[in-house]
């Protein structure tokens, strides 16, 4: 009886697991940074300001193009992490960058903000495990 | 003499054609590639480094993969920018990077060295016209 409880638990986390993110494979320790700005920077309010995306051990590609180990950036402006098993949406608050950017300038109006990057596939859906940044708040002055 | 002119002519168009067939892909206007960190005359203790190789109003894509307006990064170490109208050697140093990365993790030995970006297409040649970043010194101790 325990055995099957035990199973039926397994079977039960494997699916949560699996429907937690996409099917693309990430490489071992890949992990997003935003280079720039830095977490509790002041950045100028209504005026455009640069943010860099950092990845490491892996690389990126832009939309449509399957290769392993690679994704393109998205950049989740004041929202926090979307499904990790669907395609990531594309409004003002999730900036897709499929031509393989890796760098952009966003304005924010002021008040404080938070920046997020996530690496979605070909597809815009993140990888298995998803790749993302450490979510970092900015002040708009 | 007849012979002469025909030879001259054909071996002008045997030229001319190598040189179509080595067309490189067009870079578009404003494409800057720059070395992100370390900055020029940096100082760095023990050798290992992270060099954040930077790209601005281009993309990055994989090598063999024809993306249009993306290219991928070359780091070239203690040397000048080679031919521009061919691939970019392979070897110590130049280094590619055909997996799309945008982060580098090299080792030099103590002493000064240069560094320096140069973008390359699809099949390692650089681009017309090249996007390469300003060669930097460095002082490993």
């Amino acid at each position: 009886m325990s055995k099957v409880i035990a199973v039926t638990a397994f079977a039960a986390f494997a699916c949560i697991s699996a429907a937690l993110a996409g099917p693309t494979p990430a490489p071992n320790g890949a992990y997003a940074y935003i280079g720039y700005p830095n977490n509790g920077q002041v950045v100028p309010a209504n005026k455009p300001f640069r943010v860099w995306f950092g990845l490491r051990y892996m690389g990126v590609a832009p939309k449509g193009v399957k290769y392993p180990n690679t994704g393109h950036h998205h950049l989740l402006i004041d929202t926090d992490l979307p499904p990790l098993d669907q395609e990531i949406p594309s409004d003002r608050q999730h900036l897709h960058y499929g031509a393989g950017q890796t760098e952009t300038t966003i304005e924010l109006p002021p008040g404080k903000h938070t920046l997020q990057l996530l690496m979605g596939d070909e597809n815009h859906v993140p990888h298995n495990p998803p790749v993302y940044s450490k979510k970092i708040t900015v002040i708009a002055k | 003499m007849r012979t002469t002119i025909m030879l001259a002519v054909v071996g002008a168009l045997v030229l001319a054609s190598a040189q179509v067939c080595a067309d490189p892909s067009p870079s578009p206007p404003g494409a800057q590639e720059y070395i992100i960190w370390p900055p020029d005359g940096a100082v760095i203790t023990g050798g290992k480094l992270w060099v954040r190789m930077g790209l601005r109003n281009m993309g990055v894509c994989p090598k063999g993969v024809d993306v249009p307006n993306t290219g991928h990064h070359h780091l070239l170490i203690d040397t000048d920018l080679p031919p521009m109208d061919r691939e970019i050697p392979s070897d110590r140093q130049h280094l590619h990077f055909g997996a799309g990365e945008t982060d580098a993790r090299i080792e030099l030995p103590p002493g000064k060295h240069t560094l320096q970006l140069l973008l390359g297409d699809h099949n390692h040649v650089p681009h017309n016209p090249p996007v390469y970043s300003k060669k930097i010194t460095i002082t490993v101790k």
